[in-house]
């Protein structure tokens, strides 16, 4: 059995040394919010948090991530208040066939909490690992501002 | 004109119902969905792309233990058939492969890793036969047959307008050229997958499609059951483009549950969803193109030869768009088009975005461009001389009689290019250049063929309504524009609408989501469907509000009232009220609407007729750079203006333009499956690429209205036509940058590098890369 912090809750779980992490999440807890979209690092729809850090979950094994904080989009926001990101995105109008949108939504969380005023270019390679075929990424863009934006607010409103 | 402030939900940039539930993670895609006692399928595909069977012997696979059963063509009940147009598709082949990626065998196993395994246990024995790998090569009379008994040449549309030789005659400036563009991938992001599972001795199948109705009866003839044996479940689907028309896994996982009475599910990783859906067509395009020299087009002789690959999928559909739409957005009085459809041994064709309008403008604006250029004409003004306008006959003899707003597209895209290129930021640069494209696009099925659309709408026990429409949401929005234009007739929001959709036992047949049609189709349908339940729930208020006649009343904000009298009234929720406890079953009030476009079929002779409608009208104008040292070009400024009709909800119109904009970009500049003797060699987004953010330039997104009266609240669809035009952009300002002409597909920097140092080696303009362009002559 190993240990896991996934969206600050503890699982214990048994695994296989050749499970990946998306297997886990997907399979082993049906965390499905985190898709599979080419099995090889490329497109980005599997990205999740690890201790705040953009990964493809589909190129990391799960063993290790043990003891370390893995979030996913199950992981952010909550139903009283979404996460800026994920409320800019639905504002912006940056939805589309919703495939890449879990992953794209935390990339532009990663891009925020590290930048309280992400430039353009900043975003552009912040979410440059996430293939999007349907929205041709400006919307997203103004999407990532936006949610900066509304992060800035946020903290402004609650001191 | 149509005012904004006329409607109370449509022209609105309401937020998309389906984005909460996408941003949360919570949308279900047919992966997600896990069932108890789930097993596993795969697929055996040939690696062959033409050979006769001899064997395919499963015992092996059969005997590894956790393996439930291996399927092959002859566990097929019923028919071993499937195709949207010609039933050329084999479920399982039997005989004969044709095509890298033919189905096989299905093992169906306790797990996926039993199932991987089994598979490799399969002992094929394939005869490989000569094949053919190109449309021009499967022409030839004695190329190999990919299908036994039919031609290789499996279509050819025809048409003719005015007199040919008379229109070269009258031309004092004609150009050649030939232009090939190759089969490209839809690459949405949600591979495919499905599971389907037994419900009460019915199967139940889920998978992603564009059309579930059609789908349902494919399964049901290949399993030889009734339709009303399967319930059709359309989960979320991540993007289509054309690619979800064709099925894939859906007879193998109905056949699979309905022998093995458990749920299966499948899931393909990238490299199988780029063997099992379609490609866009190949063609390549011979362009001849005469003008006067006060600049007027005066002949257009085309030829295209499309590659449909191993199956026809929709080859006559769009060959036949190709054909239509070969001319350009322009007034030509002398016309001879020729479109074939060639069976190969290459991936199948079928539909992508465009549908066989998005592959001739790449010829015919580039001609546009090299016509002008010799003429000593603007590009732009050679383009407005010629262009569709009100009251213009198409090639084939159809009169755009309303809504052909084009020459304002033109006018605000050169508006845009004009202000920005002088920016201070192009000054001192060298290598920049300016392209535009302008095309026309012609919506739904066409050609006479029934286009209808079934909506129903019905008032339920809370007071809202239920609207039951299987349009599919492959990610365009047809949801959230479906639900404002059903909201529309009761002026009380968008939450008035309870959406029920993805499920062919509540749904009727909506058609299928392509051909640009659901905005126009299914929109009118719905709003037929909602009109007529509004004055249905005005006759019955007028009856609990003591009046005589419905005459006078109106609904708004959830109130039927008497307009001069406004305290007499009734809330939709007190009528449910009424109306059901005098009889508590629903689908009392349900009102069903039909729609069916009106189009005329071609003439199989000359091609006369009118063959869609209606046409929608864009224009697209880019500044990019060329970098001479390693050929990479960076778009720096994009401007697409589309005409609409009338605008739904202006956000998405956006997006389909912004998503538009970066599918043409990426078949001008980057996509290529590097196909050879049938061999798709990019078949993962390892080498297939497609843009990503750091390549997106800004686009100003410019949208034309000029409401079109058979058109849902004048609207029009657009969901392809934002595509049409950006490569040719792209491929004239590259022209415009180094002096260049790209005629293949993708301008990869490779081709333009090599393109550059030809013209400089020739130091000829005219005789530079393109050899073909000799070809051009002066009749001056």
């Amino acid at each position: 059995m190993a240990k896991f912090n996934i969206n600050g809750k503890e699982y214990e779980i048994e695994i296989d040394g050749k499970d990946r992490l998306i297997d886990l999440l997907r399979d082993k807890l049906h965390l499905t919010g985190t898709k599979e979209g080419c099995g090889e690092g490329e497109c980005g729809a599997c990205t999740v948090l690890i201790d705040g850090e953009i990964a493809d979950s589909c190129l990391v094994l799960a063993f290790q991530c043990i003891d370390k904080n893995i979030v996913t989009i199950e992981g952010i926001g909550n139903d009283e208040e979404l996460d800026p990101s994920q409320q800019a995105f639905i504002e912006n109008g940056a939805v589309q066939c919703g495939f890449c949108i879990p992953g794209m939504v935390l990339s532009s969380k990663a891009i925020i909490d590290k930048y309280e005023y992400p430039t353009e270019e900043q975003i552009k390679i912040g979410i440059s690992g996430n293939l999007c075929r349907c929205t041709g990424y400006n919307k997203m863009i103004e999407s990532v501002k936006r949610a900066a934006e509304i992060k800035r607010e946020r903290s402004v409103k609650n001191g | 004109m149509l005012k904004m402030d006329k409607y109370d939900s449509v022209g609105k940039r309401i937020f998309r119902i389906d984005a909460k539930s996408k941003v949360k993670g919570e949308t279900i895609y047919p992966q997600d969905i896990y069932m108890d006692n789930m097993a596993y399928g795969k697929t055996l595909r040939s690696s062959i792309p033409h050979g006769k069977i001899n064997k395919i012997d499963i015992e092996k696979a059969e005997k590894v233990e956790g393996v439930l059963k291996v399927f092959t063509a002859k566990d097929i009940p019923g028919k071993n058939h499937h195709g949207v147009l010609l039933k050329d598709h084999e479920a399982f082949c039997e005989k004969k492969v044709r095509r890298i990626g033919d189905p096989l065998a299905f093992v169906v196993a306790e797990t996926e890793e039993i199932a991987e395994e089994a598979l490799k246990l399969i002992e094929v024995d394939i005869e490989e036969l000569e094949g053919v790998f190109s449309a021009e090569e499967g022409m030839k009379k004695d190329s190999p047959r990919v299908h036994d008994e039919e031609d290789n040449l499996m279509y050819t549309y025809n048409l003719k307008k005015g007199d040919i030789d008379s229109g070269f005659k009258e031309s004092d400036i004609i150009v050649e050229n030939e232009y090939r563009v190759g089969m490209v991938d839809h690459a949405f992001l949600q591979p495919e997958a499905g599971i389907a599972y037994m419900e009460n001795g019915r199967i139940v199948v889920s998978v992603s499609s564009q059309y579930p109705h059609f789908d349902r009866m494919e399964i049901a003839e290949a399993l030889d059951i009734s339709e009303d044996r399967i319930k059709y479940l359309n989960p979320a689907v991540g993007g289509a483009f054309g690619a979800r028309e064709d099925i894939t896994m859906q007879i193998h996982l109905a056949l699979a549950t309905y022998i093995l009475n458990r749920p299966v599910k499948t899931i393909y990783n990238r490299e199988e969803s780029f063997l099992a859906h379609s490609k866009r067509h190949s063609v390549v395009m011979k362009y001849k193109t005469g003008a006067s020299k006060d600049g007027k087009l005066k002949a257009l002789k085309a030829e295209f030869i499309g590659d449909t690959g191993a199956y026809a999928s929709w080859a006559y559909n769009v060959m036949r768009k190709c054909g239509v739409h070969g001319t350009g957005p322009y007034e030509i009085p002398n016309v001879d088009i020729k479109s074939h459809a060639v069976y190969t041994n290459n991936p199948f064709a079928g539909a992508m975005r465009g549908f066989g309008a998005t592959q001739p403008p790449v010829g015919h604006e580039q001609q546009m461009d090299i016509l002008a250029e010799k003429l000593g004409i603007d590009p732009i003004d050679f383009r407005m001389k010629n262009i569709f306008k009100l009251g213009s006959n198409t090639a084939t003899g159809q009169e755009l009689s309303e809504s052909v707003p084009l020459d304002r597209c033109i006018e605000s895209v050169k508006e845009y290019i004009e202000k920005e290129i002088k920016s201070e930021e192009f000054k001192d640069k060298e290598n920049i250049g300016v392209g535009y494209g302008a095309t026309f696009y012609g919506t739904g099925y066409g050609n006479g063929f029934p286009d209808v659309s079934v909506a129903e709408a019905e008032l339920n026990k809370d007071g809202k309504v239920n609207i039951y429409l299987e349009a599919t949401e492959c990610g365009q929005g047809s949801d959230t524009v479906m639900v404002q234009m059903a909201a529309e007739p009761f002026k009380s929001g968008i939450e008035i609408i309870n959406h029920r959709h993805c499920n062919t036992d509540l749904t009727k047949d909506t058609g299928t989501a392509a051909a640009s049609r659901q905005t126009y189709n299914s929109g009118n349908a719905v709003k037929l469907a909602s009109e007529k339940l509004r004055d249905k729930l005005l006759e019955k208020a007028s009856v609990y509000l003591g009046l005589n006649t419905s005459m006078g009343l109106d609904i708004k904000d959830n109130y039927i009232f008497l307009k001069f009298e406004k305290d007499r009234k009734i809330s939709l929720k007190e009528l449910a009220e009424k109306i059901y406890s005098e009889d508590d079953c629903e689908g009392l009030l349900r009102e069903e609407a039909v729609f069916i476009a009106q189009t005329t079929m071609m003439s199989e002779e000359d091609g006369q007729g009118s063959p869609y409608w209606p046409y929608t009208f864009g224009a697209c104008g880019v500044i990019l750079e060329v970098d001479p040292l390693t050929g990479r070009v960076q778009i720096l400024r994009a401007v697409s203006a589309q005409d609409v009709g009338k605008a739904i909800n202006p956000d998405l119109i956006e997006g389909q333009m912004d998503g538009g904009f970066a599918m043409g970009y990426g078949y001008a500049i980057y996509e290529d499956l590097n196909i050879k003797n049938g061999n798709m060699k990019n078949n993962r987004f390892t080498n297939y690429l497609i843009p990503t953010s750091s390549d997106m330039p800004k686009l100003k997104k410019i949208i034309i209205e000029d409401p079109e009266s058979t058109g849902p609240y004048g609207a029009k669809g657009i969901g392809e036509p934002v595509m049409t035009y950006v490569a040719p952009a792209i491929l004239n300002a590259i022209y415009d940058a180094v002096g260049v002409r790209i005629n293949s597909l993708p301008a990869s920097p490779d081709k333009i590098l090599k393109a550059i140092s030809n013209k400089k080696e020739d130091k000829d303009e005219v005789e530079s890369y393109d050899k073909s362009e000799e070809k051009s002559r002066f009749v001056i």
